[in-house]
């Protein structure tokens, strides 16, 4: 049945079948070699495009959700859409950094300023918010303004790519798409849990800080930050975390650096407990110890945490729970739940073995206190 | 996780269109074949080397114009649970996550004691995909 023919491809010795196979294979190398990398900017151009329309698709519907968030506690009558819309492309110009010196408490300065403006325009347009919902609503925006973000810079390269014809914008675009199309999951996901005021991955070191603190009286320190004092085997045990039930992270490094301060610098360890991102193929909810300061800020705090703990020469114990970046920005897991009661024992237990009675120890619960009371 | 449902629902629309666009494609390699090496069919390898190459041309755009128009949200598949216990009992209570649920919220009296009740925890499981 299966002979060698004379159909599409010929297969003979006369001179039809020559000429056929020649205009083949002239064909293929012409269209190989002609058109190979045309082909392949074409086969990375598509990619690009459907990545960026999934980007706009979740940036206009966060902004969408956000409306109708902050809507509820809008004033009637007042035409919030252009005000949000115009608000999510605000920018940060971070300060030079040619010079270092200082250059830390340059970028505090206009992280201040960032969220002042936060403040001040989430009080203009959701006058009726209290400070949980205002709060919470400053965390929908930054989502939206991720998003917004992560679009403008996709399709800012997707369409200098198609006016270059460059194979190599492409590529690396296309290199990079799987993990920004993660990140931009994560921020739509976790502005969903923003909206209902659910605690997320990130607010670990809070729950842990509130399991510790719990029942006792709570001052203020710092901005967005509470301290509880309590005793544990006759160690003085100051423990802070930022105030919830609302989304802040607070400024802990400033809340530390006071309290050493306020004790003289005689604080035998200061714990830091913090959600940390995990390597693929390290399980959710798993807590590792180590050393240093457990806080993912852009410096200014950490720095503050560092160098007061160097100046009085305290040790700084770091206590982190392992989760992806999903995980951290969306509803809490029960993994993390549970690891949170781990962390308490190990805390306890290490107060017991690396302190001595009469000692003062900090506990600083860093992230997010979104949907976490104290 | 719902974030991490949605990204699996996406590729998993993108997978089934890869699987037909290699479909379409080794459709057309059999029937290029079928022209070239079946002598009864050889008298219509025209026609087959058109349907062949409309096939291939079906296939490259499912592969590259396939899910273009798949805008939409698969909803997170997850079940956020709110633990409530008591302050001076072993009360425990499960039920759904309520607006305005967060945890050390205090609830009042507890429904076994005198004492207070509040919120324990509250967690997302994932639904399984059935």
């Amino acid at each position: 049945m299966v002979t060698a023919g004379q159909g599409l491809f010929s297969l003979g010795n006369d001179m039809t079948s020559i000429i056929v196979n020649i205009v083949w294979m002239v064909l293929f190398f012409a269209v190989i070699l002609l058109f190979n990398q045309r082909m392949q900017i074409w086969s990375y151009q598509r990619n690009a495009e459907k990545a960026t329309a999934r980007l706009q698709f979740l940036a206009d519907k966060s902004r969408e959700d956000a409306l109708n968030s902050i809507k509820r506690f809008a004033q009637e009558n007042v035409d919030i859409r252009s005000q949000v819309t115009g608000f999510l492309d605000f920018f940060l110009i971070e300060p030079v950094d040619r010079d270092p010196f200082g250059v830390l408490g340059r970028l505090e300065h206009i992280l201040d300023n960032r969220r002042d403006r936060f403040k001040a325009f989430v009080s203009q347009i959701a006058p009726k918010a209290g400070k949980t919902e205002a709060a919470n609503t400053e965390d929908i925006l930054e989502a939206a303004m991720a998003l917004t973000f992560i679009f403008k810079i996709v399709r800012h390269y997707l369409l200098l790519g198609k006016k270059t014809k460059s194979l190599m914008i492409f590529v690396q675009l296309d290199m990079q798409l799987p993990m920004i199309m993660k990140m931009a999951e994560a921020y739509y996901n976790a502005q969903k849990t923003f909206s209902t005021g659910k605690p997320i991955g990130d607010g670990l070191g809070a729950l842990v800080a509130s399991k510790l603190m719990l029942g006792q009286p709570k001052k203020q320190i710092a901005e967005d930050v509470v301290y509880a004092e309590l005793d544990l085997s006759n160690r003085k045990v100051v423990v802070l975390k930022a105030e919830g039930p609302g989304g802040v992270v607070g400024k802990p490094g400033e809340a530390v650096k006071q309290l050493v301060e306020n004790l003289g610098g005689k604080v035998a360890r200061i714990f830091m407990v913090d959600a940390a991102g995990k390597l693929e193929g390290e399980k959710t909810g798993e807590v590792v110890e180590g050393i240093g300061a457990a806080i993912g800020d852009p410096g200014p705090e950490k720095f503050k945490i560092e160098d007061v703990a160097t100046k009085f020469k305290i040790p700084v114990d770091a206590i982190i729970c392992k989760m992806d970046i999903e995980e951290a920005l969306t509803t809490i897991r029960k993994e993390v739940v549970e690891a949170s009661d781990v962390i308490v024992e190990k805390i306890k237990k290490a107060i017991l073995e690396r302190t001595k009675e009469g000692d003062v120890v900090i506990v600083a619960g860093i992230g997010n206190t979104i949907g976490v009371g104290q | 996780m719902g974030n991490s449902g949605v990204t699996a629902m996406s590729k998993q629309r993108q997978s089934k269109f890869a699987i037909i666009s290699i479909v379409l494609a080794l459709g057309a390699f059999a029937l290029f074949v079928l022209a070239t090496f079946v002598d009864p069919l050889s008298a219509y390898s025209t026609v087959l080397m058109v349907a062949g190459l409309a096939l291939l041309i079906a296939s490259w755009g499912i592969y590259f114009f396939g899910g273009r128009t798949a805008q939409k949200l698969e909803e997170a598949a997850e079940n956020v649970i709110t633990v409530i216990g008591c302050r001076s009992c072993d009360l425990r209570e499960e039920r759904a996550f309520t607006l305005g649920d967060y945890i050390f919220k205090e609830l009042g009296q507890c429904k076994k004691c005198p004492g207070n009740s509040y919120i324990r925890a509250i967690y997302a499981v994932p639904l399984k995909k059935e």
